[in-house]
């Protein structure tokens, strides 16, 4: 039994988190979900440009991979939008986020009847990075002459008074790479002083933390549970919401696999020069 | 028959079983949608497959998915970037207004340019002069830029002043955390006396970082793994959840 707790086959852990997963997924029961400041930030900021009638920028810069947790983000920011009559205007910087963000704006869109051209407009995927967030601050127009199904910027009621990044009233990246502090802050924000927010994955967060820290971005929603966050605040409970049972439950299961390794080794790994 | 086989061949009948019941019993539907949430359901498990072990179902998915994936970068890249940008403004050259639009040939040079690295040693010379300026152009605007926002200004509210309420407590732990990691990172000075405690405090805290991030790590694996769990339940097994 020893030798078995020394040495736990590492498909017995997977089996654990597995059931640990579906069981809860399968069962109904609620934790609470408290919403942090940094959540409530972007909350606060879309509700004070709800209330000016203002436009804000979201940046769709994720994949597939990423999808559980930024896409209930995305559905959740756009709902609060609609609700609000916060004009939207979205665009990515990744190619694998086209299809992803069409589904959320159309979702969104059809759900709370948002009318493309005059609420929302979807800009698609340009290439350039750095080089075209410079050119979309002091051009926006001249960036993007056309949105994604063709029609010209200058034309749609949502985009045709943009003339840079620092007339939108927000700007929001939703992201599962470096476009936040590689990207947007240096490129973006810093250059043109708007105000900025971020929601991405959980293996990014602790690396924003700094930028919160020195007003580079005002809020922030860090993985599933920034999602679960932000859909409590908006009163709609969703994949994210629902996700935090399992998510909980596991998050205990690992940590009694922590404390049990340890008290292993304490006992009698280290007699034997660590456990093998 | 080896146990893996064994255990690969049940896989592959359970999982056609399913299949043959879902769409006999109407719960998929006989149509591309049903037929994509069964390829998506094959994928996952077979990628999930590689947590028992190393096995051609979990290949084929990986490559599939590598190959899906530039085809569809491709794509994108093609009719948002390459057609409307290039293509488009060029084809119409003739035209008066269009005129220009001739500053466009040099950019496409330089794309045509960078191709011809793939080509023989008589061409290649070539791909120089656009790297040249890709990396030209790319170190001008990030060595500024990085200067201004990843440095100096996380230096200002490091260096604000400490108050005495729990603002300026954490602003206290952050002063003393990038002091005492930069004294940890300082090599030039035995780490012995003073400068030996204050290198120890550093590590104390990179290794809560560490923590903090393999945390937030562990997090992100576990909200991707609840998405497909998800996905299995209720798009492909179609149960009404939560059942309990």
């Amino acid at each position: 039994m020893k030798e078995f707790l020394l040495n736990i086959d590492r498909r017995i852990i997977f089996i654990f988190v597995a059931l640990g997963v579906i069981i809860p997924a399968l069962t109904s029961f609620n934790l609470p979900i408290n919403p942090t400041p940094n959540v409530q930030s972007i909350y606060d900021t879309i509700e004070e440009v709800g209330a000016k009638n203002g436009t804000i920028l979201i940046s769709f810069d994720y994949g597939p991979g990423s999808f559980p947790e930024v896409q209930p983000m995305a559905l959740a920011v756009l709902r609060h939008c609609f609700k609000r009559n916060v004009k939207v205007v979205g665009m990515c910087l990744w190619p694998q986020a086209v299809g992803l963000a069409q589904q959320a704006l159309d979702t969104a869109s059809k759900e709370l009847d948002a009318e493309y051209g005059s609420d929302y407009v979807f800009l698609g995927f340009k290439t350039g990075f750095h080089s075209l967030v410079i050119n979309m601050g002091h051009d926006f127009h001249g960036t993007f002459p056309q949105d994604s199904p063709g029609n010209n910027t200058t034309e749609l009621p949502v985009t045709q008074n943009i003339k840079g990044l620092a007339d939108f009233d927000y700007v929001l990246c939703l992201a599962a790479g470096n476009t936040p502090d590689g990207i947007w802050i240096p490129y973006g924000q810093e250059r043109y002083k708007f105000k900025f927010g971020l929601g991405c994955t959980a293996v990014m967060a602790p690396d924003q933390f700094p930028y919160l820290q020195s007003g580079q971005m005002n809020g922030m929603m860090g993985g599933l549970a920034g999602a679960a966050e932000y859909e409590t605040l908006v009163q709609a409970s969703g994949t994210a919401t629902e996700g935090m049972r399992p998510q909980s439950v596991v998050h205990l299961i690992i940590i009694a696999f922590i404390i049990l390794g340890n008290v292993m080794y304490f006992l009698y790994g280290r007699q034997k020069g660590g456990a093998q | 028959m080896s146990r893996d086989q064994i255990f690969f061949i049940v896989f592959l009948f359970i999982f056609a079983t399913i299949n043959i019941y879902l769409f006999g019993s109407g719960s998929l539907s006989a149509d591309w949608s049903g037929l994509g949430t069964f390829i998506a359901a094959g994928i996952t498990l077979s990628l999930y497959s590689f947590l028992y072990k190393d096995n051609p179902l979990f290949k084929f998915a990986e490559n599939l998915y590598v190959g899906v994936a530039a085809a569809y970068t491709i794509t994108q890249v093609w009719y948002n970037v390459l057609w409307v940008d290039v293509v488009d403004p060029l084809s119409e050259l003739g035209s008066d207004e269009s005129l220009g639009n001739l500053w466009l040939i040099v950019p496409t040079l330089l794309g045509f340019f960078m191709l011809t690295q793939l080509s023989s040693a008589k061409f290649s010379w070539l791909s120089r002069i656009a790297f040249a300026f890709v990396v030209g152009l790319g170190a001008g605007l990030a060595i500024p830029r990085t200067i201004a926002a990843n440095l100096l200004a996380q230096i200002q509210p490091t260096m604000g002043p400490i108050t005495a309420d729990l603002a300026g407590f954490n602003l206290f732990i952050i002063l003393v955390g990038v002091v005492t990691v930069l004294v940890y990172f300082f090599y030039s000075v035995e780490h012995t006396g003073p400068v030996g405690v204050a290198s120890k405090i550093g590590i104390w805290f990179l290794m809560i970082s560490f923590g903090a991030s393999f945390g937030y790590t562990i997090m992100a694996r576990l909200s991707l793994l609840i998405g497909r769990v998800g996905f299995l339940l209720e798009d492909w097994l179609v149960l009404p959840l939560p059942l309990f």
